[in-house]
């Protein structure tokens, strides 16, 4: 089966290269000819989660896995870890600083919005030990 | 294969080109490519952008126009010229002169920033009934710029129901002056054609090749640059008291990014020029990240139309002057509001036809064949130095590979691989 594993770099508060990783992400997607509403939603999750690294996270690593059953998106930190992941999951629960929030961010609609957008989320973390994210897409017949 | 097929109307000296990379690095599609050290081509779908004209160093790289001598054969030739045309003569030139210096030249002479205030009223009221709708795409992008719907139609295909179906002024203008003009003429011939005196490069693929239209209502474009030297030596001849100039404020702004959206009345409206800006903020658009915009001013050209490549003025002092004729004509709109809503409503703004994504790269045909190209893809990538030199032909180490990978080129021609195997053998 044709499969593909590509990994990108996230670094912790580099919010000038913040956000290039999901736009790679999503032109890789597009080469390979996946369905428009199927990037919209894995690219909108990639942006999520690599920004919840940038913020909260310490440096991470973003990996893409394609087959043709779908698409995955595995995404590591070595930051603090998410404390409550219930509470993390509510829409506007938010742990961003001043700062963070000035810059735009720290809604509280990052996870959530991966559980909307996604057909799999499992979180793994424990306070200290940094963040394991995995985001999964699964592939219709029909391309999307 | 549909990209050899492409048409575009730019053109590359042969004799002029020397093969360097500028132009080759320079094009946003990474069209073109530099084979055997010779010269640059073409091969890839070029989107009119005219990148390439303005930073070859050999002026090797041309817009094909109808040229201003080709149009003069007719004696009904009419002239619709865009406000850009108003800041390339310094800003003590008035508007009207310069129109004044172009009919010493062409007999009908037209100026097209007028229609620009009704085109706003059209947007503004498409904007206020999408509002009102459940299922509003958000945010609209404007069909203005001729580079930047072809961007999206070939990069970008699944925002092309972003574009608003509003009509462009350039072509507004041109239909109700054909219009006019059969209706007053006595010769009723198709005789007369409508020019578009433009600042850019992709004006004759928008007339020949309209996205948005069954067929352009124009029938041909010359640049700036073909008509300057004539209008700038009758200046001096103007002797007309005609007024030509129709346009106020509103409609001149239009030159400078952000003129169209300070036509519009309050919203959440953004305007962004340049390609590489564009390009960023249509990926984000295609991500969902702004859907809080309503409407997007996106200009190909860097500071927006004044900054297009067959423009003679240097765009800074040519903003300098278009922010002086806004400033003196003002910004009070000249239309009358009621009577624009009327033609709205009966449909005199919209065009019916089907927005269709450009052919582009040949689409894979499956998704298990699209998941092994670029498996081999990446594959050929990580041998390669990712020095982005150009050398082998292509703009960068990525398009090579995709090259290499799509049977159009060879691993061999990356000089460093051949300078690193060199190297090892005499070591």
């Amino acid at each position: 089966m044709p499969h593909l594993t590509k990994s990108f770099a996230i670094k912790a508060r580099d919010y000038i290269r913040g956000g290039d990783v999901s736009i790679q992400i999503q032109g890789l997607l597009k080469t390979i000819g996946f369905d428009a509403a199927l990037i919209r939603r894995a690219s909108v999750c990639a942006y999520e989660a690599e920004m919840n690294v940038v913020m909260h996270g310490g440096d991470g690593t973003v990996t893409l896995t394609v087959d043709t059953d779908g698409i995955v998106i595995d995404v590591k930190d070595e930051g603090p870890g998410i404390e409550n992941i219930e509470l993390a999951l509510q829409e506007g629960y938010s742990t961003a600083s001043e700062e963070q929030r000035e810059l735009g961010f720290g809604a509280g609609m990052g996870l959530p919005n991966i559980q909307k957008n996604a057909d799999g989320l499992e979180i793994e973390s424990e306070k200290g030990e940094g963040a394991h994210v995995k985001i999964v897409f699964k592939l219709r017949s029909n391309g999307g | 294969m549909a990209e050899e097929n492409h048409r575009h109307y730019v053109q590359i000296d042969e004799k002029r080109c020397n093969g360097c990379v500028i132009c080759m690095k320079a094009c946003p599609t990474k069209a073109i490519r530099v084979k055997d050290n010779r010269v640059a081509r073409i091969e890839g779908v070029c989107i009119d952008c005219g990148e390439c004209i303005r930073v070859c160093p050999r002026g090797a790289i041309k817009a094909i126009t109808t040229g201003s001598g080709a149009s003069r054969i007719s004696p009904y030739t009419i002239i619709s010229a865009s406000p850009v045309l108003y800041a390339q003569f310094g800003e003590d030139v008035m508007p009207n002169d310069i129109l004044l210096a172009l009919r010493k030249v062409f007999k009908y002479v037209y100026d097209q920033a007028y229609t620009h205030e009704l085109c706003n009223v059209a947007t503004e009221l498409y904007i206020r009934e999408n509002r009102g709708r459940e299922d509003a795409i958000w945010p609209l992008i404007s069909p203005v710029c001729p580079v930047v719907n072809r961007l999206i139609a070939y990069r970008f295909p699944s925002l092309l129901k972003h574009i608003i179906p509003v009509i462009t002024p350039r072509e507004i203008a041109a239909r109700e002056l054909k219009k006019r003009l059969y209706c007053e003429s006595v010769f009723k011939t198709k005789e007369f054609g409508v020019y578009h005196v433009t600042p850019c490069s992709a004006k004759m693929i928008s007339i020949n090749e309209p996205m948005f239209l069954e067929a352009s209502y124009l029938d041909g474009a010359m640049g700036i640059n073909e008509v300057y030297e004539v209008v700038k030596k009758n200046l001096h001849e103007v002797d007309e008291d005609v007024m030509l100039h129709r346009s106020g404020g509103v409609g001149m702004g239009w030159s400078l990014c952000g003129g169209e959206i300070a036509g519009l009345d309050e919203g959440s409206y953004l305007a962004v020029s340049g390609l590489r800006e564009t390009i960023l903020y249509l990926e984000k658009i295609e991500m969902g990240l702004l859907n809080d915009i309503e409407y997007f001013e996106f200009r190909a050209c860097v500071e927006g139309c004044i900054g297009g490549p067959l423009t003679v003025a240097d765009p800074y002092e040519a903003k300098r002057t278009v922010q002086r004729l806004v400033r003196m004509f003002g910004q009070e709109k000249r239309l009358k509001f009621a009577q624009a809503q009327s033609a709205y409503k009966e449909g005199w703004f919209f065009s019916e036809v089907e927005r269709k994504p450009l052919g582009g790269k040949p689409k894979p045909l499956s998704i298990a064949e699209g998941i092994a190209r670029q498996e081999r893809l990446e594959d050929i990538l990580r041998k390669l130095p990712e020095k982005e030199c150009g050398l082998c032909g292509a703009p960068d180490c990525r398009t090579f590979a995709e090259d290499v990978a799509d049977g159009k080129a060879l691993l061999k021609d990356c000089v460093f691989l051949g300078w690193e195997k060199k190297h090892g053998e005499q070591a």
